[in-house]
């Protein structure tokens, strides 16, 4: 079966945000199916590979669904309608691209019906979209938060290290507990060699999906804040849509 | 005197003026009748037309009335979908109904479930009850389908009609522009006020009118003074 929601996950560092960057760039060159990019991570970086505008954030939206019930506000279907609303107006769209960011924490206090309305209205609003990619923050926090209750498939991040390994495979353990049959894929960024590649290979049970080469123009397009939507064909981009496409996300 | 009926008689004075200045028509429901009903997502690159959107105005009212509609109707102020002309355009949608409301706030709860809950195939709507607030996206496919605002008044007559309590619907479009959406901004107001004194005395079942931020809607109509006392009485029994 096609992956519906894919999450992006790995040790801090590793090139998640520039494997979620080519692959929304590949959506959109596609334009064969419409997709919602989620940048789950509050340091913002997906938003700002793909120079998407500055806009409201989820967390934003939370803040204002705060402030309706401290308005008096109480009414759930209510407060469920508006978070809808406010979501919509969040989106910022390019093509049949849609994207939201988390954004930075903003209320402090427990709130937890309308984390559950928003991770519903989330859900719901990823449910009309053909796939969702999640730009998902470093480490496990937000597989501890149960924020990847809907992914699908996983498509972990990390590079030669054997700590950014090991954080993966922790990472599809806790997100998959055992006998779940949801899959997740491993894509080493930075590997030199087939033979470095198969070194991690024998070392891991996770799926291992290919390795992403060390690459200039990654290197010239972070470093110069160039938009991955502009970014060409290179070693990089092909190694992580041959990846995508042995995890079958792009069927 | 009825819990609305005076931002109603406002609302219906408006919908007077522009009828004698020609500036609305009645649209035949029952020509209408059998879109199909669909949740449609539409991104903005699929957007023929789009009403009400945030940066523009939009208006989204929600009254009964005491009086009983003779009939049910839609009436449209300003161009029709297919006449507008443009991609973006302010809106009202205005829904009024006849018929028995004792229950006060659960009875508009139900109300507001029935016409915010209305899909359309080729329509995508967000909607904002607590502001006023609603949000439509339309589809070159439905457009070119002929989808008319009149089949939006269609289908919420059709699922007001399955609230027992209701025994009659009147809806108005507004397409016209800003400036017709201002005239509507006091009973809009007014409507706030009393929906939201409605809700809080339901919700919060405290008596003490004296700090009490709704205390000039509760004074002046009648009906909520009732609706209060009829649940103070249900909570000391």
């Amino acid at each position: 079966m096609t992956p519906r929601v894919i999450a992006v996950c790995g040790k801090g560092g590793v090139g998640k945000t520039t494997v979620s960057a080519i692959t929304s760039h590949e959506l959109f060159r596609r334009k064969d199916r419409r997709a919602l990019i989620i940048d789950a991570d509050p340091a913002g970086g997906l938003q700002m590979a793909l120079h998407f505008p500055e806009g409201t954030s989820i967390n934003q939206v939370r803040v204002e669904t705060i402030s309706e019930i401290k308005k008096k506000n109480r009414d759930k279907k209510d407060l469920a309608r508006g978070i809808d609303y406010m979501l919509a107006r969040a989106l910022i769209e390019k093509g049949h691209l849609a994207f939201l960011s988390l954004g930075r924490p903003e209320e402090v206090g427990c709130y937890c019906s309308v984390n559950t309305l928003l991770r519903e209205a989330i859900e719901e609003l990823s449910g009309k979209f053909d796939l969702t990619l999640i730009d998902a923050e470093a480490g496990i926090e937000q597989v501890n938060r149960n924020v990847m209750k809907a992914v699908d498939y996983l498509l972990l991040v990390s590079d030669t290290s054997a700590k950014a390994v090991k954080v993966a495979e922790t990472i599809r353990g806790v997100a998959f507990k055992h006998g779940d049959k949801r899959k997740a894929g491993l894509l080493v960024n930075r590997a030199r060699s087939v033979e470095e590649l198969e070194e991690i290979r024998g070392r891991t049970n996770l799926d291992v999906l290919g390795r992403v080469p060390e690459d200039e123009t990654i290197r010239k397009f972070d470093g110069q804040n160039l938009s991955f939507f502009d970014l060409p064909s290179c070693p990089a981009s092909e190694a992580v849509i041959r990846a995508l496409s042995v995890a079958r996300i792009l069927d | 005197m009825g819990l609305f009926d005076g931002p109603v008689r406002e609302i219906e004075n408006f919908v007077a003026g522009k009828c004698e200045s020609a500036g609305c028509r009645k649209l035949p429901i029952r020509r209408y009748r059998g879109w199909p009903s669909q949740d449609t997502l539409i991104l903005e690159e699929e957007t023929a037309i789009e009403l009400g959107n945030p940066k523009e105005g939009s208006l989204a009212l929600l009254a009964w009335a005491e009086e009983k509609f003779e009939e049910d109707s839609v009436v449209l102020i300003g161009p029709d979908l297919a006449e507008i002309g443009k991609r973006t355009a302010p809106f009202a949608q205005i829904v009024m109904v006849s018929g028995c409301f004792d229950e006060g706030y659960h009875c508009f709860c139900e109300l507001r479930d029935a016409v915010y809950d209305a899909r359309l195939k080729g329509m995508m709507f967000r909607v904002m009850p607590s502001r006023q607030m609603i949000w439509i996206r339309i589809n070159q496919d439905a457009l070119d389908h002929g989808l008319s605002l009149g089949h939006l008044g269609s289908a919420l007559i059709e699922a007001l009609s399955e609230v027992p309590t209701v025994s009659g619907v009147r809806v108005v479009f507004v397409t016209s522009g800003e400036h017709d959406l201002a005239k509507l901004s006091a009973p809009a107001a007014r409507i706030e006020r009393i929906v939201g004194a409605m809700m809080k005395m339901t919700e919060e079942m405290r008596y003490d009118c004296d700090g009490c931020e709704y205390r000039d809607v509760c004074s002046e109509v009648a009906e909520l003074k009732k609706i209060r006392n009829r649940l103070k009485e249900e909570k000391e029994t």
